[in-house]
């Protein structure tokens, strides 16, 4: 079939609306119609050009990058069903999961679906039933898709193991936010920083994942939540969020979390700026107090290796620093427990909304974020 | 396709070994050839009526053999692979499965049904009735026909008349210490019953590092065999256990107690707890019989006072399809003794002579393997 997509040539370029060919699914493989989007940072890294697979990589592989579809946060409406998918049927409401869980593996064996055997494909290769394309271009070439997932995609034929069934009654919107974003910082405060009732949490970085950093610190029973954002708008979201306090910069901060804490520092600090590079680790250790815990959540680019960082405090202060995927959570049980969260009105996601955009939008979208204008936008295809 | 199986038609009658009727796997499904199955005592609770399944029933639940033929639909197995079946299926995707607690899956609610997973039907039949299947598996089988949710795939190099025991018994007595009382290194432990759960509980103490494990059972046979498997100690009983547990530790008495006897008996339960130190846990892995009313009698004031915990577990608390494979990579490391368990093997038409063995308290394990 047909299907309107954003489409990415090349690294700095802008997304172009094409139309695709989608074909249909085969075994263990499903037809979605992606009804909502997220516009995530993450896919923003393909244009610049930080998670693309570098070219050397790609030659040993003897894989091509480009064409690419974008987008990995989203929900849809089931089409079709290819032989062997018992857990979804068309007409079925979805949430994607950018890892996928095979539930057989052994990270998906133990409680630790966001790490399944089937992840080692997301950025490059095709389908991970059978490793080949169904999407093409209208030249006739295949194309990548963000995650597998490719929900900047009206049509998409997905992985089952992608795919997490949810209740029809959710709003798709509220469902593509907890896909990715919502889990990812809600996940990195409270799963993989374990924050504890009574903490001091530091969130540096307000977007579509540190935001949500702040509503898990907030649940988790956090005394003070630090938000740290150099934006005037996304440290007033912060606050409404549940952020105590909030500064522009770690700098600025360090004094006062001195203050604050009466010299003991924060207990976690959760690391979730756009970009992460590792000159910015040495002020985000220092805001960490005595066995306190650093989470790094954010991205950083592909091939950066240098980290600045006092590693004599790391041992006599037994700080620890830990890194997170999909803030450590399982997508199969904490999706659809997020959203009964949202349901029962203790989860805030309507309010992580600033605006939606058609797909022909996109570029605008995506201009806006960088220019600090939205918390999340999100695709919505009528 | 015809096959022979352990049929046991009424409670309190004899295994009869019948040639039964096979329908070929359906979606989801997958015919299995077995290699060997253990004789856990969980089958001799089908006998007794403590676990009140519905008969007739195929028995047998710890199982290995070599896949013939899958059915529309199972991506991840093909003819000729090894397979153990884990005793409690796992689908992957409920929310158990999902959060590292493969051994609660949902799918687990069909187990006292005994009918394929996949549609509730049955694929076994004899003398014109359909016949359950002990925990979804009937490994009392020359073949069986199982959804794939039960199978777990193992490598080729591993025997399978040892492999089959890591399906229930191994797994359950071994988690039961690492995971379900979560012994630490230094800790004292006590494991009350020592048969094809608890000589396994014993090695999962040793690998744990507890410095005591004082194993208790009335049977000197089997008291010699803990000392083989690891236990530092013996007692025959928990009354005889007591006094030694206290001198051991000086009074503060054992960190962990793990439960598991031939039948659960609830009027014990008070002298496991009297044997745990402050904060110390029971871990209660035996089956107890299912209508037991007489209660558990301990002393709630100690839960309280002392911070003792008192917890269930099921398949030692582990995941099937993590665990299995992880526990024969110590038996190929030689960390974990699977050889010593089987005390001996039986055809399949040894199967009555094999429990009464078992009731006579002559075999850690009996196994069948079939030719």
């Amino acid at each position: 079939m047909k299907s309107r997509a954003a489409v990415l040539r090349g690294i700095d370029q802008a997304w172009q609306i094409e139309e695709i060919t989608v074909d249909p699914p085969k075994a263990n493989e499903v037809l979605v119609n992606w009804k909502v989007a997220g516009m995530c940072h993450s896919d923003e890294h393909f244009v610049t050009g930080d998670m693309v697979p570098p070219q050397d990589l790609l030659d040993l592989m003897g894989a091509k990058f480009f064409p690419f579809i974008g987008g990995h946060e989203g929900a849809g409406i089931v089409m079709e069903v290819g032989p062997g998918v018992t857990s979804v049927k068309p007409g079925d409401h979805v949430s994607a999961s950018f890892v996928p869980s095979c539930g057989r593996c052994r990270y998906c064996s133990t409680g630790r679906q966001n790490l399944c055997n089937y992840g080692a494909g997301t950025l490059m290769g095709h389908m991970i039933t059978d490793g080949t394309p169904r999407h093409f271009d209208k030249d006739g070439n295949p194309v990548t898709m963000m995650a597998k997932l490719g929900t900047f995609s009206e049509y998409a034929c997905v992985a089952e193991a992608s795919l997490i069934k949810v209740e029809p009654d959710l709003p798709l919107d509220a469902v593509a936010l907890v896909s990715c974003g919502v889990a990812t910082g809600w996940g990195s405060a409270t799963k993989r920083a374990d924050t504890q009732p009574g903490d001091t949490v530091v969130v540096v970085g307000i977007g579509g994942i540190g935001i949500n950093a702040v509503q898990g610190a907030r649940m988790a029973g956090a005394k003070r939540i630090i938000a740290i954002d150099p934006v005037e708008f996304k440290r007033e979201k912060a606050m409404e969020m549940g952020a105590t306090h909030t500064f522009a910069s770690m700098a600025e901060a360090m004094q006062s979390v001195n203050e604050l804490t009466w010299g003991e520092m924060a207990d976690r600090v959760i690391m979730t700026p756009g970009v992460l590079h590792g000159d910015m680790m040495e002020e985000a250790m220092a805001l960490v107090g005595k066995g306190g815990t650093c989470v790094v959540t954010a991205i950083s680019p592909m091939t950066e290796n240098d980290v600045k960082m006092n590693l004599f405090q790391l041992a006599m202060w037994n700080k620890e620093v830990k890194g997170t995927i999909f803030g450590s959570l399982n997508p199969r049980a904490d999706i659809p427990a997020l959203l009964d969260m949202y349901r029962a009105g203790q989860l805030k996601l309507d309010e992580l909304i600033t605006k939606r955009y058609s797909l022909d939008e996109i570029n605008e979208g995506y201009r806006a974020m960088r220019d600090g204008e939205n918390i999340r936008g999100i695709i919505v295809n009528d | 396709m015809k096959t022979k199986a352990a049929v046991l038609w009424e409670v309190n009658a004899p295994w009869s070994i019948e040639e039964i009727e096979l329908d070929p796997p359906g979606p989801g499904e997958v015919l299995v050839k077995m290699a060997a199955s253990g004789m856990c005592h969980s089958d001799e609770h089908l006998v007794t009526g403590d676990l009140p399944f519905a008969l007739p029933i195929i028995g047998g639940h710890e199982g290995a053999g070599i896949v013939e033929q899958v059915g529309e639909g199972v991506s991840w197995l093909e003819p000729g692979d090894h397979v153990i079946f884990g005793f409690i299926p796992s689908c992957g995707k409920c929310p158990s499965c999902s959060s590292g607690h493969q051994n609660l899956c949902d799918l687990g609610a069909a187990m006292g049904i005994g009918r394929q997973i996949a549609d509730g039907t049955s694929r076994h039949h004899a003398n014109g009735q359909d016949l359950g299947l002990m925990c979804l598996l009937g490994t009392f089988a020359h073949h069986t026909v199982v959804h794939e949710a039960s199978c777990i795939k193992i490598d080729k190099d591993m025997p399978l008349e040892k492999a089959c025991l890591l399906g229930c018994g191994v797994v359950t007595g071994w988690g039961s210490a690492v995971y379900a009382a979560d012994v630490a290194p230094g800790d004292t432990v006590c494991v009350v019953g020592v048969g094809g759960i608890g000589a396994n509980a014993i090695q999962g103490a040793k690998l744990a590092g507890a410095k005591r494990i004082i194993a208790i059972d009335p049977v000197e046979f089997k008291r010699e065999k803990a000392m083989e498997f690891g236990a530092t100690h013996t007692a025959s009983s928990m009354a005889e256990a007591f006094g030694l547990v206290q001198e051991l530790s000086w009074g503060t008495m054992a960190n962990k107690v793990i439960m598991t006897m031939g039948v659960g008996d609830g009027g014990v339960l008070g002298e496991a707890m009297a044997l745990t130190a402050k904060r110390g846990r029971v871990v209660v892995t035996n089956i107890h019989p299912a209508l037991e009313t007489k209660g558990a009698g301990i002393s709630l004031l100690d839960l309280t006072l002392m911070e003792k915990q008192l917890v269930g577990s099921l398949f030692g608390s582990g995941n099937p399809r993590y665990d299995i494979p992880k526990l024969m990579g110590l038996y190929r490391e030689g960390k974990l003794d699977l050889d010593g368990l089987v005390t001996k093997t039986y055809p399949l038409e040894g199967i009555n002579e094999g429990y009464q063995d078992m009731r006579d308290g002559k075999n850690i394990r009996g196994v069948l393997v079939y030719g």
